[in-house]
């Protein structure tokens, strides 16, 4: 496909319009109505993916303002969902610098540092400067369920990227 | 040794700084950027405050017209089954009708007594100023693992103000947390934050806890209390918050609070202005 056709560009943003709804609209992956424990941070999976695998169309300015978005809408302090979207931006740019070529398996084990250091942060803010109360072991599952759902939407994500954008990766 | 130090370094640096092509700002900035949000935020200066309700009532507007799609097709679905029930459902609306007409005469006998007695005791009749109920729409619905909360069309312009009490088709769903001009946020029962003192049937005082889950659990009931099913719990309004009596659920044999108005369900909600009349916050 050429790189400047029009549908180039739209595949090309989808990821990016992805994050925008996920942020603003009131779709949201959390299936607790179907399964009580089932939650997932789907937002840092799209993230930490394209941040990954193609930088380029997941610029850090667009990511920063959906995290904005998300505060607002869920009700946090501002700018909390940024900082935590930003250390995963930070710890996939890493990775990708660091490495030559990455496997799913490498991938999901880099996934699980940067999740594990965007929630830590995210909640040590949360809970030392407002006063909203977390549940522990809803935040067990919510990573739990993250982490394991991530192989999953690597594939999806893997062929989004190999049907409609091409692959770049080595 | 030292070059895989290196090695860290430069890919370190090159994470925090880089710029260029598609990034126009570096990480290192925007996360400079999002701490000094988050603190103005936090510790609430002055020009924060309108500014994040402007901001609010502005993303909340874009979020109910963005979640349009999902609530449209759900809704389709739904009343196509209506339309199909529509005989059964016919039927069984005039079994009840039958069954509260008869109802309704013990309940006229009934709220006469109880304005007689509520007379005797000088106590204040909370229903009485309908005038004070504002019936908002719910924006947007976004269910959180961590927080339940709804945004309403209705904010400090029609005189919606922190702390008021919720309620769909009388009965309590939560309270008003974050105020806007145009929009507010109601904190739900079922919420982890959310505390309200409750009182049982048999006139027991207890605190009703929001577990995260659908279902809130009861706490600090009497040292000799037995939690028994199928028991209606009310505001008891010792808060001076929440109308006393106002209904919220039935217990379980779990321990937990059923709430009659499903959270997850909301359409429209009414917000009682009377505390504001009040004086009371």
């Amino acid at each position: 496909m050429a790189k400047t056709s029009l549908f180039y560009k739209i595949y090309n943003a989808g990821p990016l319009l992805l994050l925008y709804y996920l942020c603003i609209s009131e779709v949201d992956s959390n299936l607790e109505k179907i399964f009580e424990i089932f939650t997932l941070n789907f937002q840092i999976i799209l993230i930490y993916f394209w941040v990954l695998k193609r930088p380029e169309i997941m610029a850090n300015g667009h990511i920063f303002l959906a995290g904005l978005i998300n505060d607002v809408v869920m009700g946090f302090p501002l700018g909390i969902s940024s900082l935590s979207y930003l250390i995963i931006i930070f710890v996939g740019t890493y990775v990708r610098n660091k490495s030559v070529n990455t496997t799913i398996a490498s991938d999901w084990f880099t996934f699980f540092i940067a999740m594990v250091f965007s929630n830590l942060l995210f909640f040590s803010l949360l809970n030392n400067f407002s006063d909203l109360d977390f549940s522990n072991s809803k935040i067990g599952y919510n990573m739990f369920f993250t982490l394991f759902t991530f192989p999953i939407f690597w594939f999806l994500f893997n062929i989004y990227q190999m049907t409609f954008i091409g692959n770049r990766d080595a | 040794m030292s070059v895989s130090r290196d090695d860290f370094s430069i890919a370190f640096r090159s994470a925090l700084l880089q710029r260029g092509g598609a990034q126009k700002f570096s990480v290192l900035s925007l996360i400079f950027l999002a701490l000094i949000i988050f603190f103005l935020d936090v510790y609430g200066a002055k020009f924060t405050k309108p500014v994040r309700g402007f901001l609010n009532d502005v993303v909340y507007r874009i979020t109910f017209l963005a979640s349009t799609p999902t609530r449209f097709f759900p809704q389709v679905s739904k009343d196509l089954s209506k339309y199909f029930n529509v005989k059964a459902e016919n039927e069984r609306l005039k079994a009840e009708i039958e069954k509260y007409k008869s109802l309704e005469l013990n309940v006229e006998f009934l709220t006469d007594e109880n304005k007689n007695l509520q007379k005797i005791l000088e106590t204040e009749y909370f229903n009485k100023n309908l005038s004070n109920v504002v019936l908002a729409k719910v924006l947007v619905d976004k269910n959180s693992p961590f927080l339940k909360s709804i945004i309403i069309n209705k904010g400090t312009r029609t005189g919606i103000m922190k702390g008021m009490p919720v309620t769909h088709n009388n009965y309590l769903v939560g309270r008003v947390v974050e105020t806007n001009y145009l929009s507010s946020r109601v904190l739900l029962l079922n919420d982890l934050n959310s505390r309200i003192p409750v009182t049982l049937d048999q006139g027991a005082q207890a605190i009703l806890s929001g577990s995260g889950t659908n279902n809130p659990s009861l706490e600090y009931l009497p040292e000799d209390y037995k939690i028994v099913d199928e028991i209606n719990v009310f505001a008891s309004g010792k808060d001076g918050i929440f109308s006393p009596g106002t209904p919220i659920g039935i217990t379980n044999l779990d321990g937990e609070v059923e709430l009659f108005v499903d959270p997850n369900q909301l359409s429209f909600v009414t917000v009682n202005l009377s505390i504001q009349n009040l004086g009371k916050l």
